[in-house]
This record gives C-alpha cells, structure tokens and sequence, in this order.
C-alpha cells in the first residue's frame, strides 16, 4: 500500500550527448598538468641552465671572437636539447601513474571524459611546459650572446679604426665574421627543432607509460629508444658493412627502422647553430612528419589505454 | 581466455599499427634525410675511427644527440692537452672533433695550427729530449699537420682558412716556397680570400727554383695592375727577378729599390727597447 502510495522519483532530464571529443575539456586536463608540473618545481632548471650560459660565456680560451660566440651557442643549444628530450621522458612518464597514485586518474574517467581526451591533455600539457622552458632557455641564451656579440663588435671596431691600414670595407667584413655567429633570428628554428624532437619523445614516452608497469620501467625503455634512435644510421651502416650486408641483418636493421622513430633526424638544430643557411621546405615537412608521429602514437596509446582497468 | 584473446589482439594490432607506421614514414624519413645532409643542417654520422677513439661518455653524448655539444667539451679538454704540451691526446682529441663536426673549418685550423705550428716549436725548445729525437719529431709532426690540412680540403674544399694555415705549416716550418706558392695559388678565388694571398703566391713563386719567370710575370701583371699594388716587397722582388732573368733596362719598373733608400738619420732611430706607439720597454 506504501509502496503504491509512494512517488516515483523524478528523473532528470536527459542532458545533452557527450560530444565525441571536446577541446575544452582537453584544455582543461592540458591545464591540469601544467599546473602539476610547475608544482614539481620544474622550471627551477631554468636557474641551473642561466649558470652554465654565464659560465660557457666566461671561458678564458685564447681563441677569436667567432669561434668564442658559437661555443657559446652550441654549448646553450646542446643543453637547450637535452633538456627537452630529458624533460620528455620523466615528466610524460611520471604523469599518468601520479595521477592513478593521487587517484586523480578515477575522478577524471569518471567524469564524461574520453580516455583520448585524458591522454591529449596530458601531452598538450607537457609540450606546453616545454614549449615555455625552451623559449625562457632561449631568452636567456639570446641575451648572453648578445652581451657578448655587442662586446666583441665594440673592441673589434675600436681595435680596426685606431688602426689606419684598414678600409671600411675591410672593418664591415671582420665585424660580419662576428655576426653571423651571434644572434640572429635564425635560432629560433634551432628551437623548433628541439621542440619537435621533445615532441615526438613524449609521444612515444605516453605510449609506453599507457602499458608500463611502472614509471622507472618507462623511463629506461624511453631512454633506451632514445639512444637506439639515435644510433640507427650509425649502426646500420656498421652491421651492414660488418656482415658484407647478410639478409638477416638486413632484416634486423629493416625491424628496428620501422619499429623505433629515428630521433636523428631531428638533430637538425646543430646545423642551424653553426650557422648553415635553413631549408624552410625540409623544416616544415619536418613539422609534418612530427604532426604524423603525435596522431599516430596517441591512436596507438588509445588503443592500449581505452579499456584498461584501474 | 576470452581477456587473454581480446589482450593479444589488441597488442598485434598495437604492432601491426606501429609497423604499418614505420613502413609509411621510412620513404619519407629517407628522403628528408637526405635533403638535411644536402643542406648541411644534419651532419652525417661519425667515422668508424671517430667511435673507437671516443671515450664511453662522448659516445653517449653522441648517440644523445649532443654531438655539438661533445665536440665543445673536446676541445676544451684539447685545449688541456695544448697546456701541458701532450701533443698525442691533443691530435686524438681533434680527430675526434674534426669527425663529430666535419664541417666546422675553426677545428681543422686549430688541429694544424696546434701541431704544426706550437708542437713543432715545442719540439726546437724542449731540452727534455735529445737533438735527435726532437728533430725527428719535428719533422713527424710537420707532416701529420699537413696531412691533417690535407684531409680537411677533402672535407670543405673551398676553405680558405685551412689553406692559409697549411701554407703557414710550408713557410715557417718547411720552408718549401714552391709548396708555400701552390697552396698561396689555391686560395685564389676561393670565398673568404684574403687581399694579400696574390701577392704572397708570387713572392713565394719568385723563391721558387726554376719558376722564376711564371714569377716575373706574375708579379709584373700585379704591377701593372695599379699604385695599390706597387709595395715594398713586390717592388723589391720584381727587382731581384729582374736581376736574376737580365730584363732588358727599358723594361725593368723605374721605381727604386725600397732597400736602397737613404736610411733614417740614427737620431729618427727609435731607441731598440721602444716598441711602436712610442712606448719604451725598460
């Protein structure tokens, strides 16, 4: 009698269908990690990086005012890349068991939340945070070098013009040999490249962590792709010359080549630091491939991570 | 089972995606590859010497992706190694250098310049040694210098710089002034030459055993070519080939010897510890 008396509970409207994929929720979670790992006191290497620029800046080797500026370059844009890479790897690979440790991880999936929004956000969050280190690094670099340039441009020219021998044309000529190797805007493609190259890491490093067991696990198998990437035309060559190209090596080498992404290739900034003229054409189809290696390697994280039980 | 099953293929499809990947991009990656060494923004990987001499770190560095970066702390510890005047680590340390970074001509000047110039006078000073040895030494390192310098025109071509220390190497160490003149003559055209390498090219040809006339010739068209080029040491060799080929008088240049000039009074004499600028050494 109760129980026909009762009323039925009023049921709430059906709300709107989840869209399929959301760019605010994806920014949101972006957001997310990049508060996280700015708590992880990560922008604190930038301290230890102005340290080693002022310290390749201060090097007291007889050399000229060329070679001096592109040390310092190559020693910034060295650190500048190893950064990135280094950053790539640890901080994509502590992320998702952080979150499932915090169990921030069940309050967001359980949320109306894609898995492949979750694993979006998350790289967008860290290439984010490269993105802001890498142009603070170069911010500090660029300043260093300019220091530095304007330096060796003032006593160069003051030396030549105390010095009647030298022609002006002579003076313009010495002082571009300084300049080609100081601050030009050029650098900045130095950085992209970096970036791209951190960028195709992560990407990587969140398809490991979607399956590892653990973070170290990701962590030393990312750095061992690392270096095994690197490595591949090297070792190629090598095995090959080695067995007089014997088919099974061939085979090998065609594995490791499809399986492990060739980091070498984006290796490009060196070439850029030297000073050698840039190819806009092979950049942006270097910005292309990375593009490809981001989609498919989030497809493949997805794959492994959308029904993957907590 | 059922898990298990559903566990397996979704991991061959995982594979079956990152081959199918792989197989897509490695055409592409090939060809970009190429394209950056082209356009000198990737640099192709080290020699076989260069990765047995590298030390376990450097390799590392290298497989990382630093090359650049390794070959800076090389040549600081190089410069170490010019420091304490150990010549052989020094020349490893540049080999190294020079096939991480092929392209940069800074290297390959300084391996030839630490060599053939600063091991080579080591080599006249160092009382630690006996004559004999110190002489053989000398002369082993000259040739290493060259060979160095040889070996980088192979890899940059159109340097400039490293001809200019390679002749260096021939003038002050050899003292080979045919060889002086060849390398002088190889700079000519090249980007990044420098005013006086014409003339040098034919000063060193006029020193030149049986070359005297090419030098004559030579020199004279530089004569001809206007009052910037009429300087002391050319007017003074023109004179001695004049001379030496008994060029008629009404050919010879009519301007005097720069040697023969009244000498300043000794009272103009700047004193001998005054070094230019008027400044006095005490």
């Amino acid at each position: 009698m109760s129980d026909s008396n009762t009323t039925a509970p009023t049921l709430r409207p059906p709300t709107a269908k989840v869209p399929l994929f959301s760019i605010g929720r994806v920014w949101t979670i972006a957001g997310s990690t990049v508060t996280q790992l700015v708590r992880m006191k990560t922008f604190y290497f930038l301290l230890a990086f102005a340290l080693v620029v002022v310290a390749v800046g201060n090097f007291n080797i007889p050399t000229t005012p060329a070679k001096e500026l592109s040390m310092i370059k190559k020693v910034s844009f060295g650190t500048m890349d190893l950064f990135a890479w280094l950053f790539a790897i640890v901080s994509t690979a502590l992320l998702i068991p952080r979150d499932l440790e915090d169990r921030t991880l069940y309050t967001i999936l359980s949320k109306p939340v894609r898995r492949i929004e979750y694993l979006v956000g998350k790289l967008g969050g860290v290439l984010f945070v490269i993105a802001v280190s890498l142009l603070a690094m170069f911010a500090i670099c660029a300043v260093m070098i300019y220091a530095r340039e304007s330096l060796f441009v003032g006593a160069e020219l003051e030396a030549m013009q105390a010095d009647s021998r030298y022609s002006q044309e002579e003076i313009a000529e010495q002082l571009s040999l300084i300049q080609m190797q100081g601050l030009r805007p050029e650098l900045g493609v130095a950085v992209l490249a970096s970036f791209l190259k951190a960028s195709v890491v992560a990407a990587v490093t969140i398809f490991l962590s979607t399956f590892a067991s653990s973070s170290l696990f990701t962590i030393i198998v990312s750095v061992l792709l690392f270096l095994i990437g690197h490595a591949h035309t090297m070792a190629t060559n090598f095995w090959l010359h080695q067995t007089d190209s014997n088919l099974f090596v061939q085979m090998l080498v065609k594995i490791v080549k499809i399986l492990i992404p060739n980091y070498q290739l984006f290796s490009f900034s060196e070439g850029v630091v030297q000073g050698e003229a840039i190819n806009y054409v092979v950049v942006s189809q270097m910005g292309m491939l990375t593009g490809g290696y981001l989609v498919v390697f989030i497809l493949l994280s997805l794959l492994v991570f959308v029904d993957k039980e907590f | 089972m059922k898990k298990i099953l559903q566990k397996w293929s979704r991991l061959i499809l995982v594979i079956a995606g990152l081959a199918l990947f792989g197989f897509l991009r490695e055409p592409i990656e090939d060809k970009l590859r190429v394209q950056l060494v082209e356009s000198n923004l990737l640099l192709p990987p080290p020699g076989q010497t260069a990765m047995e001499q590298m030390s376990q770190s450097a390799l590392m560095g290298t497989l990382g992706g630093l090359r650049s970066l390794v070959a800076v702390f090389l040549t600081l510890e190089a410069y170490e190694h010019f420091s304490n005047k150990d010549w052989e680590q020094l020349s490893q340390a540049y080999a190294v250098i020079t096939n991480l970074e092929p392209r940069d001509e800074d290297h390959w000047v300084s391996w030839i310049w630490h060599i053939g110039i600063n091991a080579t006078a080591n080599m006249e000073i160092d009382t630690r040694l006996p004559e004999f040895e110190r002489k053989r030494r000398f002369y082993a390192y000259t040739l290493e210098a060259v060979k160095i310098a040889e070996n980088g025109i192979k890899q940059l071509p159109k340097s400039a710089p490293i001809r200019m220390q390679l002749a260096e190497v021939y003038r002050e160490k050899l003292k080979d002034n045919c060889a002086t003149s060849r390398v002088y003559g190889d700079i000519i055209g090249l980007p990044g030459e420098m005013p006086f390498v014409r003339r040098f090219h034919g000063y060193f040809m006029a020193r030149c055993d049986g070359k005297e006339q090419e030098a004559y010739d030579y020199l004279s068209a530089l004569y001809r070519e206007g009052e910037r080029n009429h300087l002391p040491t050319l007017i003074v060799e023109i004179k001695k080939l004049e001379k030496f080929l008994n060029v008629p008088l009404p050919q010879r240049i009519p301007n005097p010897d720069p040697d023969k000039r009244p000498q300043p009074s000794s009272r103009n004499k700047p004193a001998p510890n005054q070094i230019p600028g008027g400044l006095v050494i005490p």
